[in-house]
């Protein structure tokens, strides 16, 4: 089997899989959107959409951080809504899920094999929350009570990009160990 | 393809080529300045640049509000609480209060009250808020920042000023100051108390944000990047224990040096050669400072504290200085060498 088929395979070949990966991803995309901002408490507990705002989709903010072009209230949270921003946290979202359930496969078959994919493929998506996480709302350094703005700034535009390759580097490694297990 | 049948294809490329008459700058009032700062530079302007820093955002990621919409204070009271944090400003007979909850998320709102048009300008990392007039030029946000301090420009001829500094470190305006006007740091109960009358920023400003919530933490109480104890998150040019590094201050800058009260009583400072006045607000949590040469001494029964500050009591022939609160590491970067009043100690 090829790596691309052992890929095509283990990403929509079994239901469970694919839903374990949407379900990974919808969970990081969440959290991604919380960690840059788009994402929050505030909400008065009905449920609201409004989207004032749809000539500013592809206004940017930052380094691959897009304006808001709707409101979504719904229960205690409020959701300002980017598609950009949504496309690109469910992008790497289905990269971290695709990664931690090819990971899981490569580990239980083939036991013997020391390969850590998992814990890998979790700090190469990282660099995404920190890229968000720096950019316009600096929670994650707030709360750790770090002064590394200054020093992480230079490198912001460069995170996100990097997490994304690595995600898919290390995707790319583990299905072609998997097409060699299952060969 | 004969020449003829290419031609019309030249000449639209031509046309695409060619530059569109643009509006010169000089068509518009550029931003009001004046040639001699009179604040204390205690780095040349050179430095300054140097220690700019891009702050996250681009240039104008966090959009000014150019458009701003106001409400009374009645509608205001609907969403605002009293302990809420407000920027205050008492123009020619007009009184406007700027949520901090919105400014947080714009930075600057390019207005226009009494006529007048002004900028008021908040930068959260550094807790100061200043306001400026602003003739034809709309102030914005560079993403920019000195000594944590956001870095306005002017979109007429980009350049660069530090809020705090209120001087032009780069671009034509270079060396400028801008012409400061007084605003005030304080609640939403205590200026709606002074101004009843007030309209309040809306918030429909053009942008969808989320403002209900503070990306920094809160006021009320402090928390979160607020807490005076808490660590700043960017570079600084001097760093000073004597205060908390969030701990508030009201500062003034005379040409001859900067100081900084955090006590409130009717103080008397001495900063270079002359003779200054601060008079505490209890009303509005804030100070009142006057250019004092002659020591006149202030009646503090006969003090009156209406909508415009603070009269009487020999109040009257002082000039007044502009002032304004900011976190203490913030004030002690721009001017190392500010006079401080009120620090009991050096903390730890």
């Amino acid at each position: 089997m090829t790596a691309l088929a052992a890929l095509r395979n283990a990403l929509v070949g079994r239901p469970r899989d694919a839903a374990l990966i949407g379900g990974i991803g919808l969970a990081y995309a969440g959290l991604y959107l919380w960690v840059i901002g788009d994402l929050g408490p505030g909400g008065e507990g009905g449920l609201a959409a409004r989207f004032p705002a749809w000539e500013r989709v592809w206004q940017a903010r930052g380094p691959l951080y897009f304006e808001p072009v709707g409101l979504i209230e719904a229960g205690p949270w409020i959701w300002t809504f980017s598609p950009l921003n949504t496309l690109l946290a469910l992008g790497l979202g289905l990269l971290l899920g695709g990664n931690l359930v090819l990971g899981w496969r490569v580990r239980h078959g083939a036991s013997h094999c020391a390969w850590r994919a998992p814990g890998g493929s979790l700090l190469a998506a990282l660099p995404a929350l920190l890229a968000g996480g720096a950019c316009c709302a600096p929670m994650l350094l707030i709360w750790l009570g770090l002064p590394l703005a200054g020093a992480l700034i230079p490198v912001l535009p460069w995170l996100l990009p990097l997490a994304a390759l690595l995600l898919l580097a290390s995707l790319l490694i583990l299905a072609r160990r998997l097409a060699a297990s299952t060969s | 393809m004969s020449r003829w049948r290419l031609s019309p294809i030249i000449l639209f490329a031509a046309w695409l080529l060619l530059p569109l008459p643009q509006p010169l700058p000089e068509a518009r009032a550029a931003l009001p300045t004046v040639e001699a700062p009179r604040v204390p530079l205690a780095y040349s302007l050179q430095e300054f640049r140097q220690a700019v820093r891009a702050g996250g955002p681009g240039k104008d990621g966090i959009p000014s509000i150019d458009r701003p919409r106001f409400h009374s204070a009645s509608e205001a009271d609907a969403l605002l609480e009293e302990g809420e944090r407000v920027i205050g400003l008492y123009l020619d007979g007009e009184a406007r209060a700027y949520p901090q909850r919105i400014l947080v998320w714009h930075e600057i709102v390019n207005d226009t009250v009494g006529g007048r048009p002004v900028s008021i300008t908040y930068c959260p990392l550094t807790g100061s808020a200043l306001g400026f007039h602003r003739g034809d030029a709309e102030l914005g946000v560079s993403g920019r920042l000195v000594n944590s301090n956001l870095v306005m420009y002017d979109r007429i001829t980009d350049s660069e000023i530090p809020q705090m500094l209120g001087v032009a470190i780069d671009g034509p305006l270079t060396g400028r100051r801008l012409d400061e006007l007084r605003v005030v740091w304080t609640t939403w109960g205590a200026w709606k108390a002074r101004h009843p009358e007030t309209r309040v920023l809306n918030r429909e400003t053009g942008h969808v944000r989320n403002y209900r919530r503070d990306p920094y933490g809160g006021y009320a109480p402090r928390r979160g990047y607020y807490r005076p104890q808490s660590r700043r998150l960017f570079p600084v040019m001097t760093e000073s224990r004597r205060l908390p590094p969030k701990a508030s201050v009201l500062g003034f800058r005379t040409p001859q040096g900067a100081a900084a009260v955090t006590r409130e009583a009717v103080i008397d400072l001495a900063v270079g050669d002359s003779h200054y006045t601060v008079i505490p607000d209890a009303g509005l949590a804030t100070g009142w400072v006057f250019h004092n040469p002659r020591r006149v001494a202030i009646r503090i029964d006969e003090l009156t504290f209406g909508p415009a500050g603070v009269s009487g009591g020999g109040t009257e022939a002082l000039e007044a200085i502009n002032a304004f609160e900011a976190m203490w590491f913030a004030w002690a970067a721009f001017y190392p060498e500010t006079l401080l009043y009120g620090a009991a100690e050096d903390a730890p």
